[in-house]
């Protein structure tokens, strides 16, 4: 492990074994794979775990603290001083020594009474060193979105994950089926949380959260889409093109239509891999030109002095 | 009896104790435990912010209505929160009468 164990738990190197405790359970209980699913923080508690398993036994942080990162190598009854001398070439492991090696008798006399519970459990099924054997635990489920366009959602297809894992990321190849809904969840077998003494790993669940899009509008499976409409054309009818997430469509719209109402073409939502396809509703909106042509102005008021239609009346 | 209207922005450990009816050791304790927020000045006191004491009246409730201890208890009430803050986003969106839009 790379990482300083003191900068794992966000404690300085003369914090109180009180306060590497503190950090501790707020870090453990963020991070605990069954409180969060993010597969990135299973490894970042392994870290936490590991860092406190050393940092919270006083022998362990001080021999941490004189020979660093690989003190689990270093014979028990080495002299921090000459060792550190021996490989005086890196120099670090001499400073970081000194600082933390002085008081340590008093600092750690505060010890825990009640937690040793939560501390023995998550140190035995995290790999924390022989402290309690708990059999074969099958690892933790772990959930990630997975965010799409309304085009992927209607299409399907594969796509290529990066995720964190045991062993730095890894790529998980995931065939997305066509018709996929915001909220479905996607499950991948055995990709979740690793178990410990070779019980079963936990699952990899996608769940599908599709994008905010400019002009679909999703309800399930049902898309709404606005319909622009020249005033004219609302009141004649006429046949217009308009895009759905399959391709162009072709929308009939009916004499007399008004802003609001909604066309329904049926099947040509998202479709459904286990039933009815959704269907796409052409929203009318009807609109005017913003400028008049001293034509279409002589038009509308004729057309306003002949029309007895008034939207406003009351019935 | 004269009844404060205010409370200091800060309290001290013995200060704490005394409002919360709790001894300075356990109250030292639930901060190590990480139950409750405390900061710790130069010289080591802890103060507390007077939120706290609604969170050690909850603490308390929930020891003696569970059989739980307190190192459990951070996780409980962290979950405990964590579905406050997701309900009430739940009601403010169903104030709005929201639409997904997608």
């Amino acid at each position: 492990m790379a990482a300083d164990f003191y900068s794992i738990l966000g404690v300085s190197r003369d914090a109180s074994a009180d306060d590497i405790q503190r950090a501790y359970r707020k870090l453990a209980r963020t991070y605990h794979p069954d409180v969060n699913k993010d597969p990135a923080a299973e490894e970042r508690f392994k870290e936490i775990s590991e860092a406190y398993d050393v940092l919270s036994d006083p022998k362990t942080r001080q021999r941490y603290d004189a020979f660093g990162a690989d003190f689990r190598r270093v014979p028990e009854d080495a002299d921090p001083a000459t060792w550190g001398r021996s490989r005086a070439g890196r120099g670090q492991s001499r400073s970081s020594w000194d600082g933390g090696f002085s008081d340590s008798g008093v600092r750690y006399s505060t010890g825990s009474a009640e937690g040793i519970d939560l501390d023995d459990l998550l140190g035995g099924l995290f790999g924390g060193r022989g402290r309690r054997s708990w059999g074969p635990i099958p690892g933790s489920d772990h959930e990630v979105e997975l965010e799409l366009t309304v085009e992927d959602a209607y299409r399907g297809g594969s796509r290529a994950l990066r995720l964190a894992g045991p062993d730095g990321e890894r790529t998980v190849n995931v065939t997305i089926p066509a018709g996929v809904v915001s909220g479905q969840r996607i499950r991948l077998s055995g990709q979740g949380g690793q178990g410990t003494g070779g019980a079963a790993a936990g699952d990899l669940y996608l769940v599908v959260r599709i994008a905010d899009h400019p002009r679909y509008r999703l309800d399930a499976r049902d898309v709404s889409v606005d319909l622009p409409l020249a005033a004219w054309e609302g009141a004649l009818g006429a046949s217009v093109t308009i895009d759905t997430p399959g391709g162009e469509a072709k929308v009939k719209v009916p004499k007399g239509t008004s802003t609001g109402r909604r066309l329904r073409l049926k099947g040509r939502g998202l479709p459904n891999p286990r039933g009815k396809a959704g269907d796409l509703y052409a929203e009318v909106k009807l609109m005017v030109p913003h400028r008049l042509s001293r034509e279409e102005e002589r038009l509308f008021e004729e057309l306003a002095g002949t029309s007895k239609f008034d939207p406003r009346r009351r019935r | 009896m004269t009844y404060q209207l205010t409370r200091p922005a800060r309290l001290g450990l013995e200060d704490f104790a005394r409002l919360a009816e709790l001894h300075p050791d356990l109250l030292r304790r639930f901060v190590v435990l990480g139950l409750l927020d405390a900061t710790t000045d130069s010289g080591g006191a802890l103060w507390f912010g007077p939120g706290q004491l609604a969170r050690v009246a909850r603490i308390r409730r929930l020891r003696a209505g569970f059989a739980l201890n307190y190192a459990s208890l951070g996780l409980v009430l962290d979950l405990l929160d964590r579905i406050a803050v997701l309900e009430a986003e739940r009601r403010r969106a169903a104030r709005r009468g929201a639409r997904t839009w997608t």
